[in-house]
């Protein structure tokens, strides 16, 4: 019924930001700090890509203007929290308030139109042809040819599954986030972890964003996340705190949502699968709490 | 050597922990310091270790004066701290949690191979055998702790601290660790101990200095003094005030506690086989050292948890698996220990304080009648001269004796017929605290059963019908408080030097 | 005592004032006639009735999704499913209006019913999870949100759609389900003074009922209520089920008031005002309602202003979303020294 093996360039397609997003949520999660301002961070960066590399039409200088923007509203958050002490989850809904209004004025002060940037002659990343594989039949066509920001994501896997488990910052990020006091206790200086820990979880949805407005189209529309930042937090939590996981997670949804894009037109109810990747981690969360309440009754 | 000299310590809040305190720790000696709840230990090892600074007075480290102002500074001064409440994290394993934060390093990453052996040749220079690849939670309380030592020494350390080390071992367990600390000395550590388990400080200790009130009250080698000496210069002398002791007013037990049995990781928590009487008129006195048991049993007997085993009687009718809610139907009040964690809310006025849980007898339909509700209050804070704003002021901005009589208030005046009382007086002013316990023992005269837990020996001696002395979570002595019953009498019990029962 | 309450709204509403002159003023200098867009913001929504009845109409939606968070809030939960219940909420009704063969007068009241219990599921399910499971009620409503709006797209689509009409949106809704316009040349419609009487019962409930006392204390220190015998799980549970009915409640009277069809694609964006407005209501119910009037008030300013001057309305957006990390950050609003500065006598206020 489905071609599934031709779908294998859709799920990565749509996974690619999912993966990159998820692991920005992992990353700020594992130190504590629940990233849900991570929508605005990459609505942030999908703009801001768009916009620098249609001035200097360079696709990298673009990428790393979105990686810078997901930075800086990363440290945004960061002020609300550490400085101004607001609350953790009410700064991050104010985040992505602040993005969407934000760039929505940006675009238009730019373009003069609120919804697309069409009138901006931005830039797409490139797509990567791997050497040897790519010779490879049936199997060359479906892993070669993706965006470089796809490979830099599964990439970035094992890369984050090292910087938490193997370096002093990831130990550090790991003890602040599960005990603070403690950490605190034994000098290490939880602020500065937090902070790092935001700052990355910031370049991540940056590079997510990147791909959304560079990847495939060339252009920023209003609210182009359209909640796939909710979808990188339920990657996370269905991850159970490993990177791995988390990128299983958000294959797993994105694979529903590719199934719902090539389903389209053929009669078959979208919206239901489009619900999918919301109630999948609400059930990931029933079975994990209640495992947690039956191990703690013992 | 270490010196202290005049430390004292005052919180912003007026709290006075430590005054002029004075002594030396040789070097390559087990130091006791001994003293009750409340008398300073803690702070003075917290201000050793960096984590609170003193108001005033100098510590010096083989003549050096030392200021350590985070456990990091302290650590570089070769002090090691090993907390009451580990300082570890769960989800990480033995050797990332001995090594957190000074992780040896091989390029950007943690060096696990030398991390690994560093732990093991701790482990083997000071025989505390860890496996440094078990994931801590999967450890055992007593095997934890070698791992918090093993922190604690992990950084050049000098001197160790330990702060109730065995409040959360078994007795074999007490006994293992106890030879480990006694090599550790003979390595030439330095040791700071804190216990108020004086059969522990006889087994281990060089000399002891004790604290009473945030002073110095004794300091001398072990061997210049004896345990009932210790006790006093612990407990104090005996206060003056008169003896009040409510008399029972029927034979007939109102709460009958048969084989309580709590198993529990923390040592406050625990019981075991605990059997009670209490009659309609009397008080009982709870005596114990903190973290014998008390908080246990005052869980398991406000509802706020079921037991193990064992079983709970009001008027020889069980209840069991009967909740806090069930229990102040039957007639519960309970004054808490903690009375701004429990006892009341800071941010709620003086009237929603005082009438919560009664509220509902202010009712007209549905709506509640805020008017009778603020002139009972009103009423409250005339009987019990509560010094305070209007009845509409939030309970935060009161002082702690007159917070703790508005919590009181609200539930003495619930009619209770069985009221457990907990620390009633703990850190408030003399006039707040003879008023609050004039009024427990009225409640006892008109025919309440009470259960009063206090550290404070003269309020236990001054009160109780009779006094019951945990010990481990055990009942180690049960005497009537006649006037032969003093704080020198009490002393072995609490410290588990004697047991009666 | 009320001295210090006193500067503390001072203190709030200074915070106020500066972050939208924060937004404003920069924006303003990027005209030709800054003047004249600072004017327009603020005073422009006062200059006829149609607007100030936009004021209104904009408010009345926001004060049944700022009760809600009200409510919730003050019970130590942190349900967000406030937005999802708004949305199923207005589709529910919308369906139960097409589908339910009552006469005339019986329409409304039933469809509302209708839509405020299939919407409420929003923020009941996360409740349950949460007082059974101990599972966050934050982390399954940002989900369910999401959910229901799916869910709900896919209802719209197969059952309630319009063939006739060249979008995606529902049959017309039957005369007698809208509700009656108040005030001629307005649109304010009969749903404001429900809202109005909502926000006012909820202050009663809260204030002056044993239930809304008992979730108060739950709310203000959990061992507190479990020392008193309360349950507090069932507290919160009852707080995420009466702020998820008037949510939903709040999605229906908003369709039935304005709407002629169902055609919401998106969530709509009011239950994240309510958050807004609780907040800068400090969780009173009856300061939801000025709390909500402010937020229209900067609503039809910005539309004003983004009739008339090259800036759009997203300004008021920025402005909201300053507002929620000021107002709750304890450096500014807690801090002794600004309290001090705004009249409060001892820092016993601010703790």
């Amino acid at each position: 019924m489905i071609d599934l093996l031709g779908l294998v360039p859709a799920i990565l397609r749509v996974s690619t930001p999912l993966i990159l997003a998820g692991l920005g949520v992992h990353v700020s999660s594992r130190a504590g700090v629940l990233n849900i301002g991570i929508e605005g961070m990459m609505l942030a960066g999908a703009l801001a890509g768009v916009v620098i590399s249609a001035l200097t039409q360079n696709a990298w200088l673009g990428l790393v203007a979105a990686l810078l923007a997901g930075a800086v509203l990363a440290a945004l958050l960061s002020v609300a929290i550490h400085l101004l002490r607001a609350d953790l989850v009410l700064s991050g809904i104010a985040l992505n308030m602040a993005a969407l209004a934000g760039t929505t004025l940006a675009l238009f002060a730019l373009t003069g139109d609120k919804g697309i940037s069409s009138s901006l002659p931005s830039l797409t990343l490139p797509m990567v042809r791997l050497p040897l594989i790519d010779d490879i039949p049936i199997l060359g066509p479906l892993l070669s040819g993706h965006n470089v920001l796809t490979y830099a994501g599964l990439l970035a896997v094992p890369l984050v599954a090292i910087l938490v488990n193997r370096t002093p910052l990831g130990l550090a990020m790991r003890a602040v986030g599960e005990n603070p006091e403690a950490a605190a206790a034994t000098g290490v200086p939880v602020l500065r972890v937090q902070v790092t820990a935001l700052l990355i979880s910031g370049l991540f949805a940056g590079a997510a964003g990147a791909f959304l407005s560079m990847g495939y189209v060339s252009w920023f529309s209003q609210n182009m996340t359209a909640g796939r930042g909710f979808i990188a937090l339920a990657a996370d939590v269905m991850g159970f705190g490993y990177a791995w996981g988390t990128m299983a997670a958000a294959l797993l949804l994105g694979t529903t949502e590719a199934i719902t894009l090539s389903l389209q037109g053929f009669g078959v109810p979208s919206e239901l699968l489009q619900a999918i990747p919301y109630l999948v981690p609400v059930l990931a969360m029933v079975i994990h709490a209640r495992r947690r309440k039956r191990r703690e009754a013992h | 050597m270490i010196r202290f000299e005049h430390v004292s310590k005052t919180y912003p809040n007026g709290t006075v922990a430590l005054s002029d305190v004075g002594f030396s720790v040789a070097a390559g000696t087990i130091h006791a310091i001994c003293g009750e709840n409340g008398a300073g230990k803690s702070t003075l090892m917290k201000i050793l270790s960096g984590l609170e600074l003193p108001s005033a007075g100098s510590i010096s480290i083989n003549g050096e004066p030392v200021r350590p102002d985070s456990p990091r500074a302290a650590a570089a001064l070769g002090i090691g701290m090993v907390h009451q409440h580990f300082s570890l994290i769960g989800s990480l394993t033995v050797t990332e949690n001995i090594l957190l934060g000074q992780e040896p390093r091989r390029g950007p990453f943690v060096d696990r191979a030398k991390a690994r052996a560093r732990v093991l040749d701790l482990a083997a220079r000071y025989s505390l055998d860890v496996d440094p690849d078990a994931k801590l939670a999967t450890l055992s309380v007593a095997a934890q702790q070698k791992v918090e030592i093993l922190k604690a020494l992990s950084r050049d350390t000098r001197i160790l601290i330990l702060d109730e080390p065995t409040a959360v071992l078994s007795p074999p367990e007490t006994e293992e660790l106890f030879r480990r600390l006694v090599a550790l000395r003979e390595s030439g550590l330095t040791i700071l101990f804190i216990s108020h388990k004086l059969k522990e400080v006889r087994a281990l200790a060089q000399q002891v200095t004790t604290l009473r009130a945030g002073r110095v009250s004794g300091d001398a080698p072990m061997s210049a003094i004896s345990d009932d000496e210790i006790a006093r210069l612990v407990m104090g002398e005996a206060g003056t005030s008169a003896i009040v002791r409510p008399e029972p007013q029927s034979a007939e037990a109102r709460i009958t506690v048969r084989g309580l049995t709590l198993r529990a990781r923390d040592a406050n928590d625990r019981l075991d086989a605990i059997d009670l009487a209490i009659r309609p008129g009397e008080i009982l006195g709870i005596a114990g050292v903190d973290g014998s048991g008390q908080r246990g049993l005052v869980k398991v007997l406000t509802g706020a948890c079921q037991p193990d085993a064992g079983m709970i009687a009001w008027d020889g009718k069980s209840v069991a698996g009967a909740n806090t809610g069930a229990l102040r139907r039957r007639g519960l009040a309970h004054l808490p220990a903690d009375r701004f964690r429990d006892g009341g809310s800071r941010r709620l006025t003086l009237t929603e304080n005082a009438l919560a849980g009664a509220h509902r007898n202010y009712r007209f339909g549905p709506l509640l009648k805020p008017r009778a509700m603020i002139e009972t209050t009103r009423g409250i804070i005339d009987r019990f001269a509560v010094r305070c704003p209007g009845p509409l002021a939030p309970l935060g901005a009161l002082s702690g004796g007159n917070a703790q009589k508005i919590i009181a208030a609200r539930e003495f005046g619930s009619n209770p017929r069985f009221l457990i009382v907990d620390q009633p007086t703990r850190g408030i002013d003399v006039a707040a605290a003879n008023f609050i316990q004039d009024q427990i023992v009225a409640l006892a005269r008109s025919g309440c059963a009470v259960l009063l837990l206090s550290a404070d020996l003269d309020e236990l001696l001054r009160l109780s019908t009779r006094i019951v002395v945990l010990y481990a979570g055990r009942i180690v002595a049960s005497l009537p408080n006649d006037p032969e019953l003093t704080p020198a009498r009490l002393g072995p019990f609490m410290l588990g030097l004697e047991v009666a029962a | 005592m009320i001295r210090n309450a006193l500067a503390e709204t001072a203190l709030t509403l200074a915070i106020v004032f500066v972050v939208v002159a924060l937004v404003l003023v920069p924006l303003a200098m990027t005209q030709a006639d800054p003047v004249g867009v600072v004017t327009t913001f603020l005073f422009g929504p006062f200059k006829s009735i149609r607007h100030i009845g936009n004021i209104i109409e904009l408010a009345t939606p926001s004060m049944f999704c700022g009760l809600a968070v009200a409510l919730i809030l003050r019970a130590g939960m942190f349900n967000l499913g406030v937005e999802g219940a708004f949305f199923l909420g207005g589709l529910g009704t919308v369906a139960a209006a097409l589908i339910l063969p009552l006469p005339g007068p019986w329409l409304a009241p039933a469809a509302l019913l209708a839509g405020a219990v299939i919407g409420s599921s929003v923020c009941v399910v996360p409740g349950v999870l949460r007082a059974r499971y101990g599972a966050s009620e934050l982390v399954s409503s940002l989900m369910l949100n999401f959910a229901a709006l799916f869910i709900g797209l896919y209802v719209l689509n197969v059952w309630l759609r319009d063939p006739a009409a060249g979008a995606m949106v529902s049959f017309k809704i039957p005369a007698d389900a809208r509700l009656p316009r108040l005030i001629e040349g307005t649109r304010i419609h009969i749903g404001v003074l429900l809202a109005l009487a909502a926000c006012g019962l909820g202050a009663l409930y809260l204030f002056r009922t044993a239930g809304g006392f008992e979730s108060r204390i739950a709310g203000a220190n959990p061992s507190f209520a479990a020392h008193l015998g309360l349950d507090v799980a069932r507290i919160g549970l009852r707080a995420q089920i009466l702020g998820g009915l008037i949510a939903a409640f709040g999605g229906g009277i908003e369709m039935l008031g304005l709407y002629q069809r169902f055609s919401w694609q998106a969530l709509p964006g009011n239950g994240w005002t309510g958050v807004t407005v609780a907040i800068l209501a400090r969780d009173h119910p009856a300061l939801v309602i000025p709390a909500a009037l402010f937020l229209g008030w900067l609503q039809v300013g910005g539309d004003l202003v983004a009739r008339n001057f090259d800036i759009p309305n997203e300004a008021v957006g920025l402005m909201q979303a300053l507002l929620l990390v000021t107002v709750t950050a304890a450096a500014l609003t807690r801090n002794p020294r600004l309290l001090r500065a705004f009249g409060a006598r001892s820092p016993g206020a601010a703790r």
